[in-house]
C-alpha cells in the first residue's frame, strides 16, 4: 500500500524526540451499504477510505496521529509533529523490517467488490418478502446491507510487518407490526467475517421470520412487571449480558488504571462454578474474528474465567507495559482514527450441563429473556443494564406470556455469582460494540443460562 | 493534485460522462486530544484528515460513493461506484441538486480566540481540572475519563449548478469522570462540555462540579416501587429528547415509522412544551448556516405550546408532503447519504428554578442521568425503559440517592404529562438542549 522504505522513514521520524516504539497503521477500505425501505432499494453508497495511524510510546505515555495525507512528506511530518509530544524520553531504535505470514484462518469465497450491486438487492428483497408475509400486521420492513474489505499494514519499530485483508458482511432485517393504534419491532441483523456468499446463504426464512414474529409477538405482549425475578437468559446474542456486565470489566483499558472491579484478582473466584468464560479470535469466518489482531498480532483462544475463578484479561500492548503482562492478541481498532486498545472479539459462555427444558421447567417465577436488546455498562462501578427485545413471563416451570418494555438491571460482579443453571446449547450472536478504540464487530455468546436474580424493571408494577 | 483541482475535474468528468446534475462535499478537519492519568499524559493525539463525497443524477436517479484518497485515480471510482448505486436504485429517488438558497444567514461558528490558544495551554486546563477534583474530597479514587479535545473543520459544497458554500467550524470539549468510593458504595459523576469559549472555562468550577456530582450520588438508599411525580434534570431531559428525535423527522413519518403522522397542527403535548430549533443559538455550537443538500437554516418551532408545528424535512420529505423543506437535511459527514436531524434543537425554558421546583414537589424522583438509551427507547412505539441515576424528593427536599432504578413510560404521554419546565435551560455537547421538566408521573423500579 506504501513502500517500505516510506515506512521506515516514518517509523524512524516518529523516534527522534526519544521515544522508545513506534508504530504506522495504513489502512485501505471499500465499504458498500445499501438500505431498502418500503420494498424498495432507497438508498445506495460505496466508499474508500484511507488513512494512516501513527503510535508513539515513551515509557507509560503514548502519542497518536493520523491523517488521510499520504505523501511522504505528509506522513514523516506528522510523525515529527507527534513526537514533538515526548521531551527527554529513552533511546529508539529502529530494527529492521521482516515480512511475517501467517495462516488465513478466515477464507473469503466471494470478495463483496467483485459482486454486483443487483444480486445484494436481491437478496434483501426476498428478505423484505418473508417479513411481509409473515403476518398481515407487519405493516413495514427495513433491510441494510452492508459489507467490507478491509486492508491493513501494521509496522513497528521491532520490526514486525504484517499485512491482512479483513471481510465482513452484515445484513440487518427490522419488521414493525402495527395493529393500528400501536406499533412494535422485531430485529434480527445476521453477519460474519466473510464474504458475499455468506449472505447468499442465509436462511432468510429464519432471520426474517424472527424479526417479523418478534414484532408481532410484542404487539400482543403485557405490560412488564417490575421487581426481582429469576431471569433465564436464551442463547446466542443472550450472552450481550454478560459482554457489558463482566467483558469490559476483564479489558485492560480497565484494569490496567484500576478502574475495574476484577483488577488484581487473578486466581480469585469471581463468577458461579459453573461460569467458565472465553474470548476466542480464531473462531472460523465469525464476526469477531481475525486473522490478525490491529498491532499485528495472531489472535487466539483467551480463557478469562475459568469455573469461576479469575484466569486472565485481554491486553494490549500499551496496557502490557504499565500491567507489566503479555499481550493476548486483541487489541483492536475501528480505523485508522483510533488507537488500538484491548476488546473483545467473540466472547462466549461455555458449555454447561443443562437442558434449555431443564431449565425453564426448574423455574417457579421468572422472566425467560428470548432475544436480548443492547446495554449500557458503568465500566468503574459495574452497574449494568439491558433491553429485552423479547420477553416472556415464567410462571411454575412453563412459559406463560409475552411481556414487553423489560429491562434488567444489576451490577456485573454480583450477577456473575448468581448464576445457578448453564445450558448445553452454546451459540453465538453478531453485535457492534462501541468504546475507546471505535464500533468493532464482535460476537456474544453463550447457552441458556439462568440467573437467580435481577431486577426487571418494567411499567407495571410488582 | 490540490482538493480545488480534483473537484473541478470530477464535476467536468460527471457531467461528461453522462450524469445530469452533481455534488461534490468536501471536509478537512484538524484535532487535538489529550487525556490525563494522575497528574501525567496518559495520551496524546493529533489528526489531518479529509475526505470528498460525491452525488450525482444519473438516468434520474441519485447515486452517492466517496473517497478519502484524493489522487487522480479516485475520479473514475467516485464516477463508476456512484453509477453502480444509481443503478440499483428502484426509482427516481425524488431528490436533485440544489441550486441555493437567496440568502444565507452567515452565522460564525469559528473562533480564532479559540484557534490561538496553545496546546500547552490547553494541557494545563486540563491538568489543574485533575488535580482539583483529587483535592476536593479524599473519597475521589480516580478520574476513568480527564479528556480535552479540540477540532477545527471546515466543509465545502460545490454543485454544477453553480452553488458554492463553505463554512469553518470549531470547539473545544471536556469530558470528566470521576469515580468516588464510600465503604463499599462506589459512584460515578460525570461532567461533559463544548465550547469556543476557552476563556469561560473555570478549573475550580468545573472541578467542583465533577466532585459533587459524584459526591452526591453516595449514600443511597431505596425506595419502593412504583409510579412516581418526576423532575428531569435538564440533561436527563435533553438526553431522552435526543433519543426520540426520529419521531419528528418526516422521512420516519413517511415510512409508517413515528406516531406522529398526520398529526401536523394537532396537539401532541401539554401546553408547557415549546419545541424549538435554532442553527445559531449562542449557547449551543452544533450550528450551521446551510443543510446538507445546501439549503438555508433558520430558527423556527417545531412544536409550539403543545401544537405540533411542523416535522422536519429534507427537499425529499417536503416535496413528497407538498410542503417547503425546513432545511433539515442532514449529512453527517462525506460518507453519507441524507437522512434528517435538527441542528441545535431545545426545550424552551420557563420560570422557576430547578431548586424552586423541587421545593413544590411532596414526594418524586428528581433522574440525573439516563443510560441504556440507544437500546432502552423505541422511537416506533414511544416504549422507553432506561436505567436511571437520581435522588428521592421528601417535602420539597431532596432526601437522598436512590439505588440503580429504571424509569418506563411511554414518550408520547411523556409529552402530554409535563407540567411545567424550568428555567435552567442547558445544552449538551451533541446540539440538544432543555431546561429541567416537571413531569406527572412515570413508573420507577427500584434494585
Amino acid at each position: 500500500m506504501i513502500k517500505q522504505s516510506i515506512i521506515e522513514n516514518v517509523l524512524e521520524a516518529a523516534l527522534s524526540t526519544g521515544g522508545d516504539f513506534s508504530e504506522v497503521f495504513i489502512e485501505d477500505k471499500f465499504t458498500n451499504m445499501m438500505e431498502l425501505q418500503g420494498g424498495k432499494i432507497e438508498k445506495s453508497i460505496s466508499g474508500r477510505d484511507f488513512g494512516i495511524g501513527i503510535r508513539i510510546f515513551s515509557g507509560l505515555q503514548s502519542i497518536y496521529t493520523y491523517t488521510t495525507d499520504f505523501t511522504e512528506e505528509g506522513l514523516v511530518n506528522a510523525a515529527k509533529r507527534a513526537a514533538l509530544a515526548i521531551k527527554g524520553g529513552g533511546s529508539g531504535t529502529i530494527h529492521p523490517l521482516r515480512k511475517e505470514t501467517f495462516p488465513t484462518i478466515h477464507k473469503i469465497s466471494q470478495m463483496p467488490q467483485t459482486v454486483e450491486h443487483a444480486r445484494k438487492a436481491a437478496v434483501m428483497k426476498k428478505a423484505n418478502e418473508i417479513a411481509r408475509n409473515y403476518d398481515a400486521r407487519i405493516k413495514q420492513a427495513e433491510l441494510r446491507y452492508i459489507d467490507e474489505e478491509q486492508n491493513v499494514l501494521i509496522a513497528n519499530s521491532e520490526g514486525k510487518f504484517v499485512e491482512d485483508t479483513r471481510v465482513h458482511s452484515r445484513l440487518s432485517i427490522q419488521a414493525t407490526a402495527s395493529d393500528g393504534i400501536e406499533m412494535q419491532t422485531g430485529f434480527y441483523a445476521p453477519a460474519a467475517h466473510a464474504g458475499f456468499e455468506f449472505i447468499e446463504n442465509l436462511d432468510l426464512n429464519h432471520y426474517a421470520g424472527e424479526a417479523a414474529r418478534i414484532a408481532v409477538t410484542m404487539l400482543e405482549a403485557d405490560e412488564c412487571p417490575s421487581g426481582k425475578f429469576q431471569v433465564i437468559i436464551d442463547n446466542k446474542f443472550g450472552g450481550v449480558i454478560f459482554h457489558e456486565a463482566c467483558g469490559h470489566g476483564l479489558e485492560a483499558t480497565a484494569v490496567a488504571k484500576n478502574n475495574s472491579v476484577f483488577a488484581n484478582r487473578i486466581g480469585e473466584k469471581v463468577a458461579s462454578d459453573i461460569v467458565t468464560y472465553i474470548d476466542d479470535g480464531t473462531l472460523p469466518n465469525e464476526w469477531g474474528s481475525l486473522n490478525v489482531d490491529d498491532e499485528g498480532e495472531k489472535t487466539r483462544k483467551n480463557v478469562l474465567i475459568e469455573n469461576g475463578i479469575l484466569k486472565g484479561y485481554l491486553i494490549d500492548k500499551f496496557n502490557a507495559r504499565r500491567m507489566n503482562a503479555e499481550t493476548t492478541g486483541s487489541s483492536r481498532r475501528e480505523s485508522y482514527r483510533y488507537s488500538p486498545t484491548s476488546r473483545m472479539t467473540n466472547t462466549y459462555i461455555a458449555l454447561g450441563k443443562s437442558t434449555p427444558e431443564e431449565i425453564i421447567a426448574s423455574t417457579e417465577r421468572g422472566i425467560y429473556a428470548r432475544y436480548m436488546g443492547g446495554g449500557q455498562v458503568n465500566p468503574a462501578t459495574g452497574d449494568y443494564n439491558f433491553a429485552v427485545a423479547e420477553a416472556y413471563l415464567v410462571k411454575d416451570g412453563k412459559i406463560d406470556r409475552p411481556v414487553r418494555g423489560a429491562t434488567l438491571i444489576g451490577n456485573g460482579a454480583k450477577t456473575l455469582q448468581l448464576v445457578d443453571m448453564v445450558g448445553n446449547n452454546l451459540a453465538h450472536g453478531a453485535g457492534m460494540c462501541g468504546a475507546m478504540s471505535g464500533s468493532l464487530p464482535v460476537n456474544v455468546g453463550q447457552p441458556m443460562i439462568r440467573v437467580s436474580e435481577i431486577t426487571v424493571g418494567g411499567t407495571k408494577g410488582e | 493534485m490540490t482538493i480545488n483541482e480534483f473537484q473541478k475535474k470530477l464535476l467536468a468528468e460527471a457531467m461528461e460522462t453522462g450524469f445530469k446534475e452533481a455534488e461534490v462535499y468536501y471536509e478537512k478537519s484538524e484535532s487535538f486530544r489529550v487525556m490525563i492519568f494522575k497528574g501525567e499524559i496518559d495520551s496524546y493525539e493529533t489528526s489531518e484528515e479529509g475526505g470528498l463525497g460525491f452525488r450525482g443524477l444519473y438516468n434520474g436517479k441519485m447515486g452517492y460513493a466517496y473517497t478519502e484518497k484524493i489522487e487522480e485515480s479516485s475520479i473514475a471510482f467516485l464516477i463508476d461506484s456512484a453509477k453502480a448505486n444509481a443503478d440499483v436504485l428502484d426509482e427516481d429517488d425524488g431528490t436533485d441538486i440544489f441550486e441555493g438558497s437567496e440568502i444565507y444567514a452567515g452565522h460564525d461558528f469559528y473562533s480564532e480566540e479559540l484557534a490561538q490558544v496553545s496546546i500547552l495551554e490547553k494541557i494545563e486546563l486540563i491538568k489543574s481540572i485533575e488535580r482539583k477534583v483529587f483535592a476536593y474530597d479524599s473519597r475521589i479514587i480516580t478520574l476513568d475519563y480527564c479528556m480535552l479535545q479540540d477540532f477545527s473543520e471546515e466543509r465545502v459544497m460545490a454543485n454544477n449548478k453553480s452553488l458554492s458554500l463553505n463554512e469553518k467550524q470549531n470547539g473545544l470539549i471536556i469530558y470528566i469522570s470521576a469515580v468516588v468510593k464510600d465503604g463499599e458504595e462506589m459512584k460515578t459523576g460525570r461532567f461533559g462540555k463544548m465550547t469556543r469559549n476557552f476563556a469561560e472555562l473555570d478549573a475550580d468550577a468545573i472541578a467542583k462540579e465533577v466532585a459533587e456530582e459524584a459526591l452526591s450520588n453516595l449514600g443511597e438508599q431505596s425506595i419502593p416501587t412504583r409510579k412516581y411525580p418526576i423532575i428531569m434534570r435538564h440533561d436527563a431531559s435533553a438526553s431522552l429528547l435526543a433519543a426520540f428525535t426520529p419521531i419528528f423527522s418526516a422521512e420516519n413519518t413517511q415510512m409508517g415509522q413515528s406516531l406522529l403522522k398526520g398529526k401536523v397542527g394537532e396537539k401532541i403535548a401539554a401546553d408547557t412544551f415549546t419545541l424549538l430549533d435554532d442553527p445559531s443559538h449562542p449557547d449551543a455550537i452544533a450550528g450551521s448556516n446551510f443543510d446538507g443538500e445546501g439549503v438555508a437554516t433558520k430558527k423556527r418551532a417545531i412544536v409550539s405550546c403543545g401544537t405540533l408545528e411542523t416535522l422536519l424535512h429534507n427537499r425529499k420529505t417536503a416535496k413528497k408532503d407538498g410542503v417547503e423543506t425546513t432545511g433539515h437535511a442532514h449529512k453527517s459527514s462525506y460518507k453519507s447519504t441524507l437522512t434528517i436531524a435538527p441542528l441545535n434543537m431545545y426545550i424552551a425554558p420557563g420560570n422557576r428554578s430547578k431548586e424552586d421546583l423541587i421545593a413544590s414537589m411532596e414526594e418524586g424522583v428528581f433522574i440525573t442521568d439516563l443510560s441504556g438509551l440507544h437500546s432502552g427507547a423505541s422511537t416506533v412505539s414511544g416504549d422507553f425503559s432506561i436505567a436511571a441515576t437520581g435522588f428521592h424528593i421528601k417535602d420539597g427536599k431532596i432526601a437522598s440517592a436512590v439505588k440503580q432504578m429504571t424509569i418506563a413510560g411511554n414518550f408520547f404521554d411523556y409529552l402530554k404529562d409535563i407540567e411545567e419546565a424550568g428555567s435552567d435551560l442547558k445544552f449538551m455537547p451533541g446540539g440538544y438542549g432543555s431546561p429541567s421538566l416537571v413531569v406527572k408521573e412515570l413508573s420507577v423500579t427500584v434494585d
